[in-house]
């Protein structure tokens, strides 16, 4: 019996993954001869040639008067010098680059997760270059044509600074994967920094999206609209049908969703640095807590009290937040006389979310530092009440508040006050 | 007040009290053996000749020195050495003499279970460290944490691993561990032989990709393999690794005295020949010796059995000991569980374990003093690996091997030069199955585009690329074929089970608070896991609420009752195609691809202790089908004279019988290699005696049964005549035959098959 008789046969056992592309004709004696080369070039893409192989290269560009979601790419130049005039240590800080030199990057691959198999069939990315916003696609045409791939990209790229969407954990790796696998061929990968907006995102909006794709920020966050867009998921399935057909239809669609997916990252950034500076006349208390809380995380204690003290004034949850945020910031610097009253405020407003980490904090201080026993054992006792009245106190909150109750009042029948 | 015994006076309690000793049919003493030693390798790095001073170790066993001699010369080897003899230091020696003299060096280090990474990690580092040495050791498994997984890949001399890691992990992304790769000058597999049937046909391909991608980064690594002691290590190592290899077995470490036992239970039942469990046997002996708290391990063949003797043993001694001090041991079992046993055995915490053959191996639990296997556990090679672990390395240990009534643990009592002389058992594997390697092809070609003229395995991988191509997975550019697929295959190839999907297990004891407590391979779960089956944990019962076979949930709640299940199989065999037919006078032997199918039909109710049938109940479980190779035997006689009844008895009878000897011939586990008997075979229409692989594809155990079928169906009769019944008995043809003739039928039958005109035929045929 033949092998493939036998492997017929065995089909059922032999594990997934059988969607792919068949070619059955060699494309061996087409290499230079481009397929559709007119329909390419009526997409500005042109061919880069390199030894008996080439790849394709998409060139658009876009005047920086023009809008995309709430904003305009010259709001981007502003966004840099925004970072530029005041020194505030930040993730996202473009202090020390000029406009430039950052440079809006996506990919397209064959595969969602990593591994060496999972092919990058799109490079694409976003500078600026004088009045314009450039926006260059690097494709693959066939499995193999990697050398040119790799070789055009990092002969065209002059940047500093890459700003993505997740691509810290995604993008990137996988760039240095497949690029190891070309790595006699092409120069080296040059070391860089990194922005990745995906870690914004969540940070500031976690609170009011349940999913954080870039699809959804654009949507709710950003004011794009995507007309006609094919979804990232279909890219696989389209490329494997272009590898075999050749068809540039199918890919033009892939092309354009990771066109807009870049100009995103373009109004994403400069929308994130407006949050962060306080430039934006639309942000919610909501927002701007966020703002604050990731100050405080960072240790920008100057800008995470400016930012919180704005939010202090008023009775909302937030300002609950804003309160208690401030509070822990002061007695991390052991600043007892300032936490105190804040830590008091969150605790009598009575918040089943808030109220009981509150209580005990302030416990806490009057029982290790003012030495008042009775007040201690009073908001401990309180902690537990407000805990105790809510369904989602965890069991071990629950012991540690017993424990504490117990030893307060051992302490409190030894010195009584 | 009653003292404790010791092990010595165990012994002689043993000989002489009339409990024991009317029981005991053999009692073999293996003598004490002294060490035979050479001096350090002359040119051994200072470090290391302190480190090792500092452990006082002044001298290498002879074995060490020969392979230590071997690698340095940029020889691949394979060293059979028995449990505690010293074997780590034959691959640590040359490894780190060579990193030391240049830090460049990077060695891969392979053990079977993540259990043992972790225990070779503290001794590699114990050397390391007594002198100060300058070099990384880390173990990469799915435990190792997100943030020093970086480090391990650049800097990692010593990347200690498993299989499943290096197949799913490292080589799928082998661009992340170039400075490995790169410098890549030993690759260290230890256990070697553990590396058999499906699992070793896997590993053997795991390693031909590990070969592939070396090549690409230009490295050519030594292979060190350690094995216990099987009758091919050679043959194994070379076939798994595809490297020509020099064998150490000139073992120079000392043993102490060793009292091997075999055990026999009295015969409860004589007219059935019906012997009292070993199951019960085994929990009075245990009993008796964890009352006077000498350490014992005991063996038992499943993970049902396990928990049952568990059951009894911590319920015997639980006022004595307190029930944590017993535990028991198996796959299943969460890895945090374990490595909690493994610490409370090396402590002395716990003074008893009772386990599947997971603790074969070398995980490190420390001495103990008494092994006691509940069974025989199927191989030579496996008994001599249990048999180690008591008295690892000095002092007198007891082994008792307690027969139960199967007709292989009664033959191997009843012959016991044959299991003391006669050499353990060849491991098998075929790399070439079909199934397997087409399965790591695809892997390969994720990890590395394939070449035309590219070599992987024996088989031409021409037709299979263009298999590949389409089927759509892989997509040909001239002369290379690329991976052009959106799935991680690795992730969908699993190198520990016949099936590809676990059956996950769902305590929903507690409602608000269901947790995983353990998994299960999917053939097993159809009898083990089926829908109100007592399904036990850790000595705690569990009844199987429902099994999701859709989503592979089994979810149980605990239960006390006081009987356990067992479930039947119904399986039907179809040949699809004949390979080889050899057409004899009186029979016909063929192989060929055969379908099997195999449904759980219903299942008993038994009591516990008296292991009487209290009521049985239906399975609904779909039917799961396998195409695997298989070799059979037809008669040409016709046997009108019997009977069409009696003839089915016989058959059914002789296939229980070959069923329990044929896995002596192939190293097999039994449950890999089935035996079903067919009154009127659909092929051929003559009684046929079926083996078949229990492997989609096959791993070459029934092409063994195939060429020594003679020599199968001659022991098989030497057994059967050999047992004291009259009419047949679970000892030799089982008690689904119930008339008086069953076993002079059988027996009819057997002869049928290899009359000696056959018999001769068969033999030239073979030869």
């Amino acid at each position: 019996m033949s092998l493939k008789n036998k492997l017929n046969r065995l089909k059922p056992h032999i594990s997934g993954g059988v969607q792919g592309v068949t070619s059955k004709d060699s494309p061996e004696t087409s290499r230079v001869e481009i397929p559709y080369l007119s329909i390419w070039e009526g997409e500005n893409v042109t061919p880069y040639y390199m030894d008996q192989d080439y790849c394709l290269i998409r060139e658009v560009k876009y005047p920086l008067s023009q809008k995309h979601g709430h904003y305009y790419f010259h709001d981007f130049l502003r966004a840099v010098e925004i970072w530029n005039k005041q020194p505030i240590n930040h993730p996202l800080s473009a202090e020390g680059h000029t406009a430039e030199e950052l440079f809006f990057f996506d990919t397209e691959t064959t595969g969602l997760g990593g591994g060496v198999g999972n092919t990058i069939f799109l490079l694409g990315y976003a500078s600026v270059a004088g009045d314009n916003l450039v926006l260059r696609q690097h494709i693959l045409p066939h499995p193999g044509a990697e050398v040119p791939l790799y070789q055009s990209f990092l002969e065209q790229v002059n940047y500093k600074t890459l700003v993505t969407y997740n691509g810290k954990s995604f993008d990137w790796p996988q760039v240095k994967t497949r690029h190891t696998l070309v790595r006699e061929h092409v120069p080296k990968l040059p070391a860089f920094g990194h922005f990745d907006l995906f870690h914004a995102a969540r940070r500031l909006w976690k609170h009011k999206l349940d999913r954080l794709k870039l699809a959804v920020v654009e949507k709710d966050v950003l004011g794009i609209v995507r007309e006609d867009d094919i979804p990232g998921y279909l890219a696989p399935m389209i490329y494997f049908d272009f590898i075999e057909s050749k068809q540039p239809d199918g890919m033009l669609g892939i092309i354009k969703h990771n066109e807009i997916d870049i100009l995103s990252l373009v109004t994403l950034y400069t929308h994130l640095t407006f949050q962060l500076c306080g430039l934006d006349s639309n942000q919610t208390r909501k927002e701007y807590f966020e703002v604050g809380r990731w100050y405080a995380s960072l240790g920008e204690k100057g800008e995470a009290v400016k930012v919180l003290t704005k939010l202090v004034e008023g009775s909302d949850y937030t300002s609950l937040q804003a309160k208690l945020t401030l509070a822990y910031q002061s007695k991390k610097e052991q600043n007892w006389e300032i936490s105190l009253p804040l830590f008091l405020e969150v605790a009598d407003a009575q918040d089943h979310q808030l109220s009981p980490d509150a209580c005990i904090e302030a416990a806490k201080i009057y029982e290790h530092k003012i030495k008042d026993y009775k007040l201690a054992l009073d908001y401990c006792l309180m902690a537990m009440e407000i805990a105790g009245s809510t369904k989602v106190s965890d069991p071990k909150t629950q012991q540690q508040l017993e424990h504490r109750l117990k030893r307060l009042e051992g302490k409190f029948a030894k010195f009584p006050r | 007040m009653k003292l404790k015994k010791n092990l010595q006076e165990i012994l002689i309690d043993l000989k002489i009290n009339d409990h024991f000793k009317e029981n005991i049919v053999t009692w073999k003493t293996i003598e004490a053996k002294n060490a035979q030693t050479v001096s350090l390798p002359e040119n051994l790095h200072p470090a290391l000749r302190e480190s090792l001073g500092s452990k006082g170790i002044e001298k290498l066993y002879t074995h060490q020195k020969k392979a230590y001699d071997n690698i340095m010369d940029g020889n691949s080897i394979v060293a059979v050495t028995p449990t505690a003899s010293g074997k780590t230091l034959c691959y640590n020696l040359p490894v780190l003499q060579s990193i030391l003299s240049n830090p460049n060096t990077r060695a891969l280090y392979m053990f079977p279970t993540k259990a043992l990474a972790q225990d070779q990690k503290s001794e590699i580092n114990e050397i390391i460290q007594a002198a100060g040495m300058d070099i990384n050791s880390y173990t990469y498994d799915g435990d190792t944490p997100a943030n020093i997984r970086q480090k391990v890949r650049k800097a990692g001399h010593v990347v200690i691993t498993n299989p499943d890691m290096l197949h799913s992990a490292i080589l799928p992304h082998h661009t992340k561990w170039v400075s490995l790769f790169e410098n890549l000058k030993f690759v260290v597999i230890d256990e070697l032989h553990t590396y058999r049937g499906v699992f070793g046909s896997h590993v053997a391909n795991v390693i031909r990709r590990l070969k592939r991608i070396c090549r690409y980064y230009g490295s050519n690594p030594v292979f060190i393999c350690t094995s216990a002691t099987i009758a091919n290590p050679l043959e194994l190592a070379e076939k798994l690794t595809d490297e020509k290899m020099v064998l150490v077995d000139n073992n120079g470490a000392p043993s102490g005295t060793k009292h091997f036992l075999f055990y026999n239970p009295p015969i409860v039942n004589k007219p059935l020949n019906i012997r009292r469990s070993a199951t019960l046997e085994v929990r009075k002996i245990a009993g008796e010796l964890l009352k006077n708290k000498i350490q014992t391990i005991v063996f038992a063949r499943s993970r049902v059995r396990v928990e049952i003797i568990l059951t009894y043993l911590q319920e015997l001694v639980k006022n004595q000991l307190g029930p944590k001090s017993i535990m028991g041991y198996r796959g299943g079992y969460l890895p945090t569980e374990r490595r909690r046993i493994e610490k409370g055995l090396r402590s002395g915490d716990i003074y008893g374990v009772v386990s599947t053959n997971a603790l074969e191996l070398g995980v490190d639990i420390g001495q103990l003093q008494v092994c006691i296997m509940t069974g025989y556990p199927g191989t030579i090679s496996s008994a001599w690996q249990q048999a180690g672990r008591a008295g690892r390395r000095h002092g007198e240990a007891l082994v008792i091997m307690v027969a139960s009534s199967s007709p292989l643990d009664q033959y191997i009592i009843q012959n016991p030069e044959y299991f003391f002389n006669k050499s353990p058992e060849t491991a098998r594997i075929n790399p070439d199955n079909l199934i397997i390697l087409i399965d790591h092809m695809k892997c390969a070609a994720f990890e590395l585009p394939f070449k035309a003229d590219e070599k992987f395995g024996n088989v031409g991988t021409q037709e299979l690329l263009e298999y590949l191509t389409e089927e759509r997975i892989l997509y040909q550019n001239g002369d290379k074929w690329y991976w052009m697929n959106d799935s991680f295959p690795a992730h969908n190839i699993s190198l520990r089970s016949a099936s590809q999907e676990n059956v996950i297990i769902v305590d929903q004891s507690d409602v608000a608070n269901a947790r995983v407590i353990g998994e299960m391979d999917r053939f097993s779960a159809m009898t083990l896991l089926h829908d109100e089956a007592i399904y036990l944990h850790q000595g705690t019962q569990f009844q199987v609420e429902k099994l999701d076979w859709e989503e592979k949930k089994a979810f149980v709640r605990e239960v006390d009752v006081d009987y356990f299940t067992d479930a039947n199989l119904a399986v039907q065999l179809k040949v699809l195609e004949e390979d080889k037919v050899n057409r004899l006078e009186y029979a016909e032997i063929g192989y060929g691809d055969v379908s099997v199918r195999a449904m759980a039909t219903i299942f008993k109710k038994i009591k516990f202790e008296t292991h009487e049938n209290i009521g049985s109940g239906p399975i609904h479980l779909p039917e799961e089908e396998l195409h695997t190779s298989a070799a059979w035997i037809s008669l040409n006689k016709s046997f009108t004279e019997m009977g069409q009844e009696r003839l089915e008895q016989g058959l059914v009878g002789t296939a229980h019988a070959l069923n329990h000897i044929a896995p002596l011939f192939v190293m097999a586990d039994p449950q890999d290699i089935h035996v079903i008997p067919q009154v009127k075979a659909d092929h051929n229409e003559k009684p046929t005696i079926f083996f078949y692989d229990r492997y989609p594809g096959g791993i070459g155990l029934s092409e063994k049964i195939h060429m020594g079928m003679p020599e199968v169906f001659a022991e098989t009769m030497k057994m059967i005549k050999s047992c004291k019944c009259q009419t047949g008995c679970p000892s030799c043809i089982g008690t689904d035959t119930v008339s008086e003739t069953s076993k002079n039928d059988t027996l009819n039958i057997i002869e049928a098959f290899i009359n000696p005109s056959v018999l001769n035929e068969v033999v030239k045929e073979c030869h």
